[in-house]
């Protein structure tokens, strides 16, 4: 039997039901409208699990699910060395969001993640503290800025809710958040930095890389049927 | 299932201690996890076991021993100099090896003789670990962040340039990238373009313009000046950044650096390499390298050969309160590091102390002695 996790509400749930459905693999919930379990017609090979868009990425990375249809941010968010433990099979052209580096319009000194390095390391010569970023995406925010342009010196601000508005009220300095239009950004005065896009986000056909997938021709059938309609 | 108990050299380590003077100390395991993730940065939160108190606050299990002997030595307001030792339980999730393992080291607060400290540290250090493997033959490999500090200085960058290069140090890839970038034709930064606008307005000329000017944006879009990067923080580094923008510089600015940063050789060779280099490339080093030699002579002075020491002149820690020395003790032709220790003038009033104290120390790692016992067993 194959597990595949798909949204449980919203744009995502019908836009993944969408795409499944293009693929010749249409869904239908199992019981009433509201049930979280489902399945697709005709076939007695698999079944629908509807869960939350974090669960999906939580559950693909203990293997609970075979396959899942969520954002690439979360499952790299989610777990260390997603490419080792899963694959992106396929990206589905919706729920695009990029994660990026945003820091206030007025600081005109700063608009690449060099000066953000510069500014970083006179940071607590200055205030007395390390610079601070309000931010969901802990994992992200640490390979990005240690991994990829060796700044150390900053603190992490748990925020799970208008990270934008954290550093006019002063309770961060800068923020990592999602944008897809970017408005929000810009109403609150903030501002991407040039080479601060983290990760292009949307959302994936992603599957566990079990060693019984291996030679199953329902895997890679439904691989290649949700590739054909991407 | 990795081995906790204590190895069985421990006794001798603490008896060594001892001899040496140092005062024993422990530290709780249980730890207030701020400190190691603001000395250290945030890369650090995976690699240690961190939990929260019913109130919330942040604790982790002890990572490493330093920070805490320097807090308990800040708390109980003990004088100086002081020399603490300590040999304990330190936590850590790692790929290779265990996630508990055990540490012993000396830290050594407050001698304002920093030559003499140095050499005690590398001294104790190279005696601690020939009384756990003996017949083991070590090599000890040595940095020096003041000496990279003076020739940056000395170079005449402009002030930014020699804050990034300096805060790079250590961190071979990042500091060839910064040299790249220095060597790179054209102009260099990138501005938005509300710089632009400002140029244009012949607002960026005058610095009081620009700050007046970065108020009242602040003020109109309710960004509070007094949390965060002030106006004349802002105002003042466009303007440096202007600067560096315009500045490239030929080969020979890069030249020495990069001939600097190549340098390696036994210690006591270093001294004379380091005044050829001098001389070579024209630089005033003088104070620097008087230093240098001030603690070659003193490690002379305290018995150790510095026939087993190489120095290495790119070797160094990124991280910003290491000030001078560094030091790295492994096993002849193996790679494991057995002890590292350095010169970490700026943490005692980073972590709160009123004033200055310097400060060195060193760590070994008894679980991977314990291995090259095993191995030459």
């Amino acid at each position: 039997m194959i597990t595949i996790g798909l949204p449980s509400k919203g744009r995502m749930k019908d836009e993944a039901s969408a795409i499944l459905a293009r693929a010749g693999l249409p869904v239908a919930a199992v019981g009433n409208d509201r049930s979280y379990r489902g399945r697709v017609e005709g076939r007695e090979d698999i079944e629908i699990a509807f869960l939350s868009a974090s669960e999906i990425s939580r559950e693909i990375g203990n293997g609970t699910v075979d396959f899942g249809v969520t954002g690439e941010d979360l499952v790299r968010e989610g777990m260390a060395e997603a490419d080792a433990r899963v694959e992106f099979c396929a990206r589905l052209g919706f729920g695009h969001a990029d994660v990026v580096v945003a820091v206030p319009e007025i600081w005109l000194d700063v608009d690449t993640m060099a000066d953000l390095g510069d500014v970083a390391a006179d940071f607590r010569a200055r205030h007395g503290r390390r610079l601070t970023i309000a931010t969901k995406y802990w994992r992200l925010t640490q390979q990005f800025f240690s991994g990829n342009h060796g700044i150390q010196l900053y603190r992490i601000v748990e925020s799970l809710g208008a990270t934008e508005g954290a550093p006019a009220s002063g309770s961060a300095d800068i923020i990592v958040d999602i944008t897809s239009t970017g408005s929000t950004l810009a109403a609150n005065h903030l501002k991407i930095l040039t080479d601060g896009v983290i990760l292009r986000s949307q959302a994936c056909l992603v599957r566990a890389r079990k060693p019984e997938h291996e030679g199953d021709p329902a895997v890679a059938e439904i691989i290649e049927r949700v590739r054909r309609v991407a | 299932m990795p081995l906790t108990g204590l190895p069985p050299f421990a006794a001798g380590l603490v008896a060594d201690f001892e001899r040496l003077g140092a005062e024993r100390v422990d530290t709780p395991v249980i730890q207030p996890a701020e400190p190691f993730l603001d000395m250290a940065g945030e890369d650090l939160r995976r690699r240690i076991f961190m939990t929260e108190s019913e109130t919330g606050k942040s604790l982790c299990l002890r990572p490493e021993f330093t920070i805490p002997v320097c807090m308990r030595h800040i708390e109980t307001a003990a004088g100086t100099p002081k020399r603490y030792a300590y040999l304990g339980e330190v936590f850590r999730q790692r790929r290779d090896g265990a996630n508990e393992f055990y540490q012993a080291g000396i830290e050594d607060l407050g001698d304002p003789d920093v030559a003499r400290a140095d050499a005690r540290a590398i001294h104790d250090a190279c005696l601690a670990l020939s009384g756990c493997l003996p017949g083991v033959e070590l090599s000890v490999t040595l940095g020096d962040q003041s000496v990279f500090e003076a020739v940056v200085a000395a170079c005449g960058l402009p002030g930014g340039w020699q804050k990034r290069l300096v805060h790079a140090f250590g961190n071979q890839s990042r500091l060839a990238r910064l040299i790249d970038d220095l060597s790179s034709p054209g102009p260099s930064g990138v501005f938005g373009p509300e710089v632009d606008r400002l140029a244009i307005l012949g607002k960026l000329d005058d610095e009081a313009k620009l700050v007046a000017h970065i108020e009242e944006t602040m003020a109109a879009t309710g960004y509070s000046s007094d949390t965060g990067r002030s106006p004349v923080e802002i105002a003042r580094r466009l303007r440096e950044k202007i600067e560096l923008s315009n500045t490239r510089l030929g080969g020979d600015t890069l030249g020495p650096l990069a001939e600097f940063l190549a340098l390696e050789t036994g210690l006591a060779e270093a001294p004379a390499a380091l005044a050829a280099f001098a001389a070579r490339s024209g630089l005033a080093l003088d104070g620097a390298l008087g230093r240098f030699g001030r603690r070659v002579d003193a490690l002379v002075a305290a018995g150790v050969d510095p026939a087993g020491i190489r120095y290495r002149a790119a070797f160094g820690r990124p991280l910003d309160y290491y000030t001078g020395l560094v030091f790295e003790i492994a096993p002849a032709g193996v790679s494991s590091v057995l002890a590292g220790g350095g010169r970490f003038d700026r943490l005692m009033t980073l972590l709160g102390a009123r004033e200055r104290i310097p400060a060195v120390g060193f760590s070994l790692w008894l679980d991977r002695i314990e291995a090259v016992k095993g191995a030459s067993a």
